[in-house]
């Protein structure tokens, strides 16, 4: 009989910081959240996502299904109906593609199927280009899915799996996007801490759907056609309370995400300076970390300027912004996703912004800075329109949208 | 109608925010030397990363490396302390911001196969240029004050054979970076290559520091023949309100086809207002090609044997380009894009393609340039 052998102390393993790009990123956290089925059509800038997982699985680091559909369209019927036998799914897409995927992209919601998808921004053409602007994203806000909006690729990482804890929590039920500003973060690769395989089983529970289509549990029939005087206004309030629901649900898994990893964020609004500010800048996505650079440099100067960073388009945090703008007397929205022929031209932020603040006590001149088709910006950019906002504030400005990119008079 | 023409001076903006961190871009062919210069990034991120700095990378995203040897760039970001990391992938127009240069192929060396800019458009003066090639640092220089407009350059010049050492270029360059610069020196690239699981490419990395040869520089703007080439203006429609005509795009498209460097190339783009309906692009005059397809970027070109050719015309029907005239066959170098197609269809071996390097400089050129393999999660 051998000896036994002394076993070796339990070495407890930091995560080391890995030098990602957010498509890598992405598909790491994908591969410790136990995903069943993955759906995938190639489309610049998400196409690095989806090689991401395929390399992943064919070197055998996870098993899930990856099927390459014969558009997005398919793609995105492959993760509804597998979601719906009880599967968890990852898709995504990117500009036109999520254009072509529209009708089983909005039925998925209807249909409450917690569908997690990563949307790599990109401006919708031809003609255009594949530059990033929000409109793909921004063009699914009115359907149910819930809607985040990463910063960094750290954010982006930790996003996807807090996505399918809120899409598949039974008060939510609901299909979640999360937005990555095309190539800023999904071609940019930065340190990243990893979530760990253990950190996502702790955190994430087994998907377990209340009522699947599987033959061991019954005969279900899901999403069928019925007459609008049977059901019609019922259905559509199951998913406005679920939308309304989530934002409990997303504030206990943020939390409950810092237990776990240690990474702290705030569930809705990031805002920076926000305490004495007078004046605002208020956006999503990579380049408030430019934003707020500028921010930090006209403090210097004496100019009291804060940025607000929304997390979340939907739900939308109205009262969080209202709450975080009051005493600011002028703010600017700065956005890359337009609305043509819109109330006095302004961009897909701006309206719900505006919107909020309608309800608003005070309400801070509100100015709409744009950057579109896909021409990106630069902190001098930044710098003018923070200028912008400044001067507003003691002086009516002559106009409420600017575009700033653009070559050619500003009309 | 015609178009009255009016001089424009291209504005040149500096960042002065960008200019206080280092970069390090990799200049390589599209497709064949993706996962090298992703690689080489990678490996110089994860090592600042190490040190405590700030690090990004990322890949130039208006270019399409889907595309053989279309001219891409990486950019790695090293932060310094108190000046966070900022994003800014257009680099070209700014100022001075390249700490170092890594040139994949020698073939890029040449002005005309810098893509958008010249190659040391927004180089630090200290900037240290890394090549891989097999010719000497001598005449890396000599090139450099050919082809390229080097500004007042008091900095360094690395070469390393890397195909020699290892098919996966990236690593011999890599050690060769560290041997000519301090920011990254060789344990940090050592230790980046254990957290990324590249144990095995640790040799290549001490090969290429003890392989590669460095050379301080000093080279002033006037002594490049660039210097005396490149116009300073660019010429352009006047705008009078009128709408887009054949005229004024035609008078565009030269514009931009003559621009040499990357501000006079944005200013000869369009400004919104003369723009037509649903972005027209009026075609080529009959018997003229398309000024807008001339290439900057060519790195080899075909040369014909007219004592082996049958006149078959082949080349002239496969040829993706157009770039072969018909009667009699002749390639209109202009738009030749070097893709070699017209070699691999010539039944009787008449077409040979010649790195533009050896053509220019009569020079053999060792390097061998990878294909497709190691790709790593792409883009």
């Amino acid at each position: 009989m051998s000896a036994i052998k002394p076993m070796p102390p339990v070495a407890i393993e930091k995560p080391k910081a890995k030098v990602w790009n957010g498509a890598r990123a992405i598909a790491e956290t994908v591969k410790v959240a136990d995903v069943d089925v993955i759906a995938a059509y190639p489309i610049r800038p998400y196409t690095g996502i989806m090689n991401a997982l395929a390399s992943m699985i064919a070197d055998g680091e996870f098993t899930a299904d990856i099927i390459v559909a014969d558009s997005e369209h398919s793609q995105f019927e492959v993760v509804k109906h597998a979601s719906a036998v009880g599967a968890r799914v990852f898709a995504g897409s990117s500009g036109v593609g999520l254009a072509f995927a529209a009708e089983p992209i909005i039925v998925t919601a209807l249909s409450q199927l917690p569908v997690v998808a990563a949307i790599g921004t990109r401006a919708l053409d031809d003609p255009g280009n594949f530059g990033m602007e929000w409109s793909d994203a921004l063009m699914f806000r009115d359907f149910g899915w819930l809607i985040s909006w990463a910063k960094t690729v750290q954010e982006a990482a930790d996003m996807t799996l807090v996505a399918y804890r809120v899409a598949e929590d039974r008060r939510v039920l609901l299909p979640h996007f999360i937005a990555l500003d095309g190539a800023a973060i999904t071609h940019v690769a930065t340190p990243v801490v990893p979530v760990t395989k253990q950190q996502a089983t702790e955190f994430l529970p087994p998907y377990r759907p209340p009522y699947r289509i599987d033959p061991q549990d019954g005969p279900v029939t899901k999403a069928q056609h019925i007459a609008p005087s049977l059901i019609g206004p019922e259905e559509r309030k199951t998913i406005d309370v679920a939308q309304k629901r989530s934002k409990q649900v997303i504030a206990e898994a943020w939390k409950d995400f810092a237990k776990y990893t240690g990474r702290e964020y705030t569930p809705f609004l990031e805002t920076i300076g926000m305490e004495d500010a007078e004046f605002a800048l208020i956006g999503m996505g990579a380049y408030m970390k430019d934003l707020e650079l500028v921010a930090s440099r006209l403090r210097s100067k004496g100019h009291k300027v804060g940025t607000v960073r929304l997390r979340y388009v939907r739900p939308f945090p109205a009262e969080e912004l209202i709450n975080a703008l009051g005493g600011v007397k002028a703010a600017g929205v700065i956005e890359f996703g337009y609305s043509f022929g819109s109330p006095f031209g302004t961009g897909s932020l701006y309206h719900e912004v505006a919107t909020s603040l309608y309800e608003a006590d005070a309400k801070p001149t509100l100015l709409d800075f744009l950057f579109l088709g896909g021409r990106e910006p630069t902190v001098e950019h930044f710098t003018q329109l923070a200028e912008k906002v400044i001067e507003s504030a003691h002086k009516k400005p002559q106009k409420k949208t600017y575009w700033l990119t653009l070559r050619g008079e500003d009309i | 109608m015609t178009v009255k023409l009016v001089k424009v001076t291209p504005k040149v903006e500096r960042y002065p925010e960008y200019e206080e961190l280092d970069w390090v871009i990799a200049h390589g062919l599209g497709v064949d030397h993706t996962a090298d210069i992703t690689s080489f990034s990678q490996t110089i991120a994860q090592a600042g990363s190490i040190k405590g700095i700030e690090t990004y990378y990322y890949m130039r995203y208006d270019d399409s490396p889907e595309r053989n040897y279309i001219p891409m760039a990486f950019y790695t970001v090293l932060g310094k302390p108190k000046v966070p990391v900022l994003l800014h992938e257009e680099v070209e127009p700014v100022g001075e911001l390249f700490k170092v240069i890594a040139v994949f192929s020698s073939s890029l060396l040449l002005q005309k196969t810098a893509q958008r800019a010249l190659l040391f458009d927004g180089a630090k003066k200290d900037a240290i240029l890394l090549v891989n090639t097999s010719i000497t640092t001598d005449d890396v220089v000599r090139l450099v004050k050919k082809y390229n407009l080097a500004q007042d350059w008091f900095g360094k010049v690395v070469t390393i054979s890397a195909a020699k050492i290892d098919s996966a270029i990236a690593y011999p360059m890599l050690g060769a970076l560290a041997r000519g610069w301090d920011r990254i020196d060789l344990d940090s690239i050592l230790t980046a290559l254990d957290v990324l699981g590249k144990e095995k490419k640790k040799e290549s990395v001490r090969k290429g520091y003890e392989a590669a040869s460095v050379k301080e520089v000093h080279v002033l703007a006037e002594e490049t023949e660039m210097f005396k080439k490149i116009k300073r203006e660019v010429e352009l429609p006047e705008f009078t309100g009128e709408f887009w005509t054949p005229d004024v795009y035609y008078a565009y498209q030269k514009a931009a086809a003559e621009a040499q460097t990357y501000p006079s190339r944005i200013a000869a783009m369009p400004r919104w207002e003369v723009l037509a309906p649903g972005l027209i692009e009026f075609g080529p005059q009959p018997g003229k090609r398309n000024l807008g397809f001339t290439t900057p970027w060519r790195w080899q070109r075909p040369i014909i044997d007219m004592n082996k050719c049958t006149d078959c015309k082949l080349c002239h029907y496969y040829c993706p380009d157009g770039a072969i005239d018909f009667a009699p066959i002749k390639v209109d170098i202009d738009y030749c894009k070097g893709c070699g197609t017209c070699e691999k269809v010539c039944p009787v071996k008449a077409i040979k393609m010649v790195p533009e390097i050896e053509y220019l400089e009569g020079l053999r050129d060792e390097e061998v340039l990878r294909r497709f393999e190691q790709r790593e999660y792409g883009f």
